[in-house]
């Protein structure tokens, strides 16, 4: 009986067998199907390998001026920001922040109320690649985890790392009852285009 | 004819080599050459991110003539052998 089982369960894993655990050798119904020199196929020639090496060169290049181009139009267009009213802003505490998201909901920002009672906003994202920064309370300073670059919480400079520019300041406004408007977001210290 | 074809077999061999060792060349090259682009794009990212605008048309071009150098290589730049044909024997 157990002659048996084994041996059913041999018959079955070999004819389920993927010829994939080796591309140089295929079960037979496998060979059956796909009918291809599999010791052929499973070499690159050199002139294959050279076109893919020029098409990634395409890439590359596509992909820089790709890139360069979207970032000069950016800066070049002037975005109307609409206000927004920061929920939660009136009662944060000093020395503490708030997350929000401005001008769209893509955009994510973080609100301070520095020790002395002042508020400032900066957007969330690291001039250096991107990272979202974090308030460090200790230290009251903005902080980045990737890189390990910190920004100055009350004026968005550049305190030390990898970081070349400023954060994004965004403008604020203090309305009726203590509530709290982004009403405008600029670009830290960018230099002008060419 | 039996003489000539002894002679001719070490200079097969030695265009052979040559041949393969300017391919092997050109292969290094295109791969040195995405290499470079490859750190193009990547300080054309951080440029873009760092607002640094006059440096982005430099990078592009530099990208570009990269991509050009790549097209020569692939298209224009070919080993070959013309005093002797693939058998080893001299062109008549």
């Amino acid at each position: 009986m157990s002659s048996n089982l084994s041996e059913t369960i041999n018959k079955v894993l070999a004819d389920t067998r993927s010829d994939e655990s080796d591309v140089r050798s295929a079960t037979a119904p496998h060979q059956r199907d796909f009918p291809y020199d599999r010791e052929e196929e499973a070499q690159v020639t050199r002139r294959e390998f050279c076109n893919f090496l020029g098409l990634t060169s395409a890439a590359l290049f596509v992909g820089a001026a790709g890139f360069a181009g979207k970032a000069a139009f950016d800066a070049r267009r002037t975005p109307q920001f609409p206000s927004s009213k920061i929920e939660g802003a009136e009662t944060l505490a000093p020395g503490s922040s708030l997350n929000f998201r401005y001008p769209t909901t893509k955009d994510s920002a973080i609100l301070v109320r520095t020790l002395d009672g002042e508020l400032h906003a900066f957007g969330q994202k690291c001039t250096h690649l991107s990272c979202p920064v974090y308030f460090e309370r200790a230290h009251q300073r903005l902080e980045c985890p990737c890189h390990d670059g910190a920004f100055d919480a009350k004026t968005g400079n550049v305190l030390y790392g990898p970081p070349p520019r400023p954060l994004d300041p965004i403008k604020l406004e203090v309305r009726a009852d203590g509530e709290v408007w982004a009403v405008g977001r600029e670009a830290g210290s960018s230099e002008g285009l060419i | 004819m039996q003489s000539e074809q002894i002679k001719a077999r070490p200079i097969r061999n030695l265009a052979g080599k040559g041949r393969t060792a300017v391919a092997q060349a050109r292969l290094i090259l295109l791969v040195m050459v995405n290499v470079a682009q490859l750190w193009i794009l990547a300080a054309t990212v951080e440029a873009a991110l760092a607002h640094r605008f006059s440096a982005l048309l430099p990078l592009v071009v530099a990208s570009g003539i990269c991509f050009a150098v790549t097209l020569t290589l692939i298209f224009w730049w070919r080993p070959a052998s013309r005093r002797f044909t693939s058998s080893g024997y001299l062109k008549r």
